[in-house]
């Protein structure tokens, strides 16, 4: 067990920086998920974790030892990888055993190990199958279970349920729970998918363009975005974003855009505000149809998709799109021009120039 | 990278590999270059330390302007021919031969093997084979007369006899009109992409070219004292039909290769947009081949540049008319112990291959490098 | 797709014939030659198939080539061995330990596969008779061991190049060094990479005839030296050319005809890189 702290890591791939410089504290036993677009910079931040790729500048400490200079095998960490890496030449134990055996531990031990780890993940009728002959469910807890008999300080997931399909994703997603929880290793985990950084971490760094934006839990996240990337980021689905014009009078914020002025008693929380702002709004953050009364959006229905347990309204408000979550029991016609009421207490703003958060 | 230790053990494992093809390939291409500059080979050239003395660019100066060495030009000149004839004909039938495999016959696999199977044969064999195909009374001669008609009387690889002949005097000449053409080619293409400019500036020193060519070319020196005779030996057509039949299912493989790796949806996709068979192979495939035809081309011309064994073997190596600077330099050298004078041929037979070979690498290195990236 | 028997597709089918018919005529010619007897060899009868079948040319050729072969079994094998296990290492190397300046060493290590063989060949010579290795089958086994590393450890570095670094990462993660990683799981993966420049470089070697005929001394001669003294003498009848050609031909032919498929990804190999 360890905790993995990074100090100002930085990657530099010829003149392109693939992370900035970024810092990162992994508490011992956590569960914390690298996030963010393709191309952010997650899975080098977890290959320089891992020993695969080569720190620029900066520092990669596991169990508080600096491990920049030391190989992968000597890091004592785990991988399970995207493609799952299983050596298509052996069988499942054998699959699970090789690491064990590289280290030279005792047969009889690899074989307790070995069955443990199989039992607990459901495939001890698989290990003397080949790879190829497993299904990909199966190659995904073979991946995980020569991950977990080595008995690691640390483990590391890169996508690792990427190449399943939807229905399976959701089943490995809450058994790598269980797993964990059970375990309580320290455990790295990167995704490009929100609903699965919410769902299994503990902490989520959203990352884009080699920074991170953000490092909190996921309630945190999803409640005070740092900035408007983060806030667009996290939620399904995503936040709305109108432009507006924001002017303080007599302690209230007033915010004016197309179809809308929304008066928002500041109490104080805010002295000054840029004219240009952004005004954010979570989908199921928005009510309606109301018929009458203050701080209404008015917005043209362009589509809806009834899901049964929420109605999506997919409408234009001043030329952008606004997604409503509502309420499914009633219908809502399309072309229409309907008012919707969002609450004001759960109201994002931010900077349009700086895309800080404001409110 | 930081060097980890299994860094520096790969880099050991390599090492020896590279060190000796550091020596054996370009250790010896400049050993061959400096002996070309010498004059190895008077006498006593076998001995281990022979007398070799610096000479400047004496033999090269030798085999393109002295009066003994016109069959050294003469193989030049037709090594140039069987190179046109080897990579015209192979791609032409290889290609033909896999769009006809690409309809999928049934036993296609026969099929390919049968073009293929001369491929895996060594140039001693065929040569072999095709010797007595043409011998000249026999073989393909009496051919006709299986659907009555007169037996031919071609006497394939001894034949004398000689067309398109000029004047070695007027290479010059002839290269600047050959420039020229493709330059003006070139004004014609950018003139039609609407680049005006750029086409004048191709235009121009076409137009110098074909000007010094008609006026100007009678100023440079005579390079022999009389007038020599070369042009295409139709002694070489035999030897071309040999290596055209060994490679042409070498050039069918990539291009079925290739058309097998076009992906199925783009066929349908032609033919939904209208295109018929032609127009797909015309319009969609062969654009997309264009990579397979420039290796083929490149290792085409790599092959009839080697072409020593099959003449050798087909021919024989003392047969001027089916002469080839390969088989010449081995003359030269194992036959005549002039060393320094074969080095010199093998330089230039070197310098005519890294005219194809230097850019082909050149650009799949920057391919390799735009990948990695 | 099921095959409609339209004019087209006999158009087809009739092209193919008669392609192959050409293509297969120089065996047919070959074969019925070396089966005659030599009085029956006749340019005029040159297509008729023999009379009766005369197999001593077979053997007759063979006593003169036997030691020709027994030369280039132990070249061709000794050579292809060595060849494939060292360009293994360098593919190997290449894909999966790539150092800067990486693809600039592969480039020129590949150049030593195009050059022509003229251009080193006089201080091969030399370098040979310096260590005492001109003339015999160990010269003629360096050579072609040296000259086959650039088309070995292409085929075998695009090998690898197929196999996810995941794997080789997953592998150093279990704590595999360079060679555990080569034995373990590289090595165990390659059989098919080893085919391909098996059955390549065995049909180089065996089909080699310029260092064949200028490195080595009578004894030493490789097969395509006998078959060209063989049917170089004018005198000869040729039924013992043509003999000497199918027994020439045989090891490769076989060896095509079996594994082709691997054969032709030799021949891919050595010209579409990736």
């Amino acid at each position: 067990m360890a905790e993995v702290v990074l100090e100002k890591v930085m990657k530099k791939f010829g003149d392109f920086v693939a992370v900035k410089g970024i810092d990162l504290k992994v508490d011992d036993g956590a569960f914390t998920v690298l996030v963010g677009p393709s191309g952010c910079g997650k899975t080098t931040t977890l290959r320089m974790i891992a020993g695969l790729e080569e720190v620029t500048s900066g520092e990669v400490k596991i169990g508080e030892k600096v491990v920049n200079r030391v190989p992968p095998k000597d890091r004592d960490i785990a991988m399970v990888f995207q493609n799952y890496a299983l050596y298509p030449h052996m069988d499942v134990y054998n699959n699970m055993a090789f690491g064990l055996k590289l280290r030279k531990i005792p047969k009889k031990e690899i074989e307790e190990r070995v069955h443990a780890a199989a039992s607990l993940l459901g495939i001890e009728g698989k290990l003397k199958s080949k790879p190829r002959e497993l299904s990909g469910g199966q190659r995904q807890r073979v991946a995980v279970g020569r991950a977990i008999v080595r008995n690691p300080k640390v483990f590391l997931f890169d996508e690792p349920l990427s190449n399943l399909d939807a229905k399976l994703r959701v089943q490995m997603r809450t058994e790598l729970e269980q797993l964990h929880h059970k375990l309580q290793t320290t455990t790295v985990y990167v995704t490009h998918d929100q609903v699965e950084a919410m769902t299994l971490g503990s902490k989520i760094a959203v990352m884009r363009d080699g920074v991170i934006h953000q490092y909190a839990s996921p309630q945190e996240t999803y409640d005070h975005p740092s900035n408007q990337f983060v806030a667009g980021f996290i939620g399904s689905p995503a936040m709305n974003f109108l432009p507006a014009r924001a002017t303080l009078s007599n302690g209230n914020l007033i915010l004016t855009g197309e179809g809308f002025t929304i008066t928002l008693p500041s109490n104080g929380r805010i002295d000054t505000v840029p004219e240009q702002v952004v005004l954010g709004i979570r989908p199921e953050d928005l009510t309606g149809p109301v018929s009458e009364g203050e701080n209404l959006l008015q917005v043209k229905v362009k589509v809806t998709e009834p899901l049964g347990n929420e109605l999506l309204v997919y409408a234009d408000c001043g030329g952008e799109q606004v997604v409503a979550n509502l309420d499914p029991h009633q219908h809502v016609e399309i072309d229409s021009t309907i008012k919707l009421s969002p609450n004001l207490n759960t109201l994002h703003l931010f900077d349009k120039e700086s895309e800080a958060t404001l409110l | 990278m930081h060097l980890t230790r299994d860094r520096i053990i790969a880099f050991a494992v390599l090492l020896p590999s590279l060190i000796l093809i550091a020596v054996f390939v370009y250790g010896f291409i400049g050993q061959t270059v400096y002996i070309s500059f010498t004059d190895w080979g008077r006498g006593a050239a076998l001995a281990l330390h022979p007398q070799m003395n610096l000479i400047g660019f004496d033999n090269y100066k030798e085999l393109f302007t002295s009066f003994l060495h016109g069959r050294f030009r003469q193989d030049l000149i037709n090594a140039f021919f069987y190179t046109m004839s080897l990579v015209l004909g192979s791609l032409s039938l290889g290609l033909f031969l896999a769009i006809l495999l690409d309809r999928e016959p049934r036993g296609e696999g026969i099929f390919r093997t049968i073009f293929l199977y001369p491929m895996s044969l060594s140039f001693v064999v065929t040569g072999t084979i095709w010797r007595w195909l043409l011998a000249p009374g026999g073989g393909i001669n009496v051919l006709p007369t299986f659907v009555g008609l007169p037996a031919g009387h071609f006497r394939w690889t001894s034949s004398r006899g000689q067309i398109l002949t000029f004047d070695w005097q007027s290479i010059p000449e002839i290269t600047a009109i050959v420039v020229a053409l493709v330059l003006l080619f070139l004004t014609i293409r950018t003139w039609r992409t609407g680049k005006h400019k750029r086409a004048f500036a191709v235009a121009v020193p076409a137009l110098i070219l074909v000007l010094w060519a008609l006026f100007g070319g009678r100023m440079v020196p005579q390079m022999l004292p009389i007038p020599e005779k070369h042009g295409f030996n139709l002694a070489t057509i035999g030897v071309s039909l040999a290596a055209i039949w060994q490679f042409s299912g070498y050039t069918m493989a990539l291009y079925l290769a290739g058309l097998r790796g076009i992906p199925v949806g783009l066929h349908e996709a032609a033919r939904l947009d209208g295109a018929n068979d032609i127009q797909y192979y015309m319009r969609v495939a062969f654009p997309i081949l264009k990579p397979i035809t420039l290796s083929a081309v490149i290792i085409l011309a790599h092959i009839s540049l080697k072409m020593f064994a099959l003449i050798f073997a087909m021919a024989g190596p003392d047969n001027a008319s089916t002469g080839h600077p390969a088989v010449l330099m081995y003359l030269t050298t194992f036959r005549g112990n002039k060393f320094a004078l074969g080095a010199s041929i093998a330089v230039i037979l070197f310098l005519l291959v890294a005219l194809f070979i230097i850019p082909y690498l050149v650009s799949s290195y920057r391919e390799q490098r735009r990948r990695a990236s | 797709m099921t095959a409609k028997l339209t004019w087209a597709r006999v158009l087809l089918y009739a092209t193919l014939i008669v392609v192959a018919a050409i293509y297969l005529m120089p065996i047919y010619m070959t074969v019925i030659t070396a089966l005659k007897d030599p009085a029956d060899i006749n340019l005029d009868t040159a297509w008729q198939l023999p009379s009766h079948l005369n197999w001593g040319s077979f053997s007759q050729a063979y006593a003169k080539l036997g030691p020709n072969i027994v030369n280039s079994i132990i070249l061709a094998v000794t050579a292809t061995l060595l060849s494939s296990l060292l360009g293994s290492l360098n593919g190997y190397v290449f894909s999966k330990w790539s150092f800067r300046g990486n693809d600039l060493v592969f480039t020129l290590l590949l150049f030593g596969m195009f050059i022509p063989y003229q251009i080193i060949l006089i201080p091969l010579f030399q370098t040979l008779r310096a260590m005492h290795l001109y003339g015999g089958l160990p010269g003629l086994i360096l050579a072609h061991v040296v000259y086959g590393l650039p088309i070995t450890t292409l085929i075998f570095r695009n090998f690898y190049a197929q196999i996810p670094s995941s794997l080789t990462e997953s592998a150093q993660i279990d704590g595999a060094g360079f060679f555990k990683l080569y034995l373990r799981v590289i090595f165990p993966l390659s059989i098919p990479g080893f085919v391909v420049t098996f059955i390549w470089q065995f049909t180089q070697i065996w089909n080699e005839f310029l260092w064949g005929i200028t490195l080595t001394k009578y004894n030493a001669n490789p097969i395509t030296v006998g078959l060209a003294q063989l049917a170089g003498g004018q005198a000869v009848s040729w039924n013992l050319p043509m003999a000497g050609s199918i027994i020439a031909a045989i090891p490769v032919l076989i060896i095509y005809i079996l594994m082709g498929r691997y054969f032709i990804r030799g021949l891919l190999a050595g010209s579409v890189k990736g």
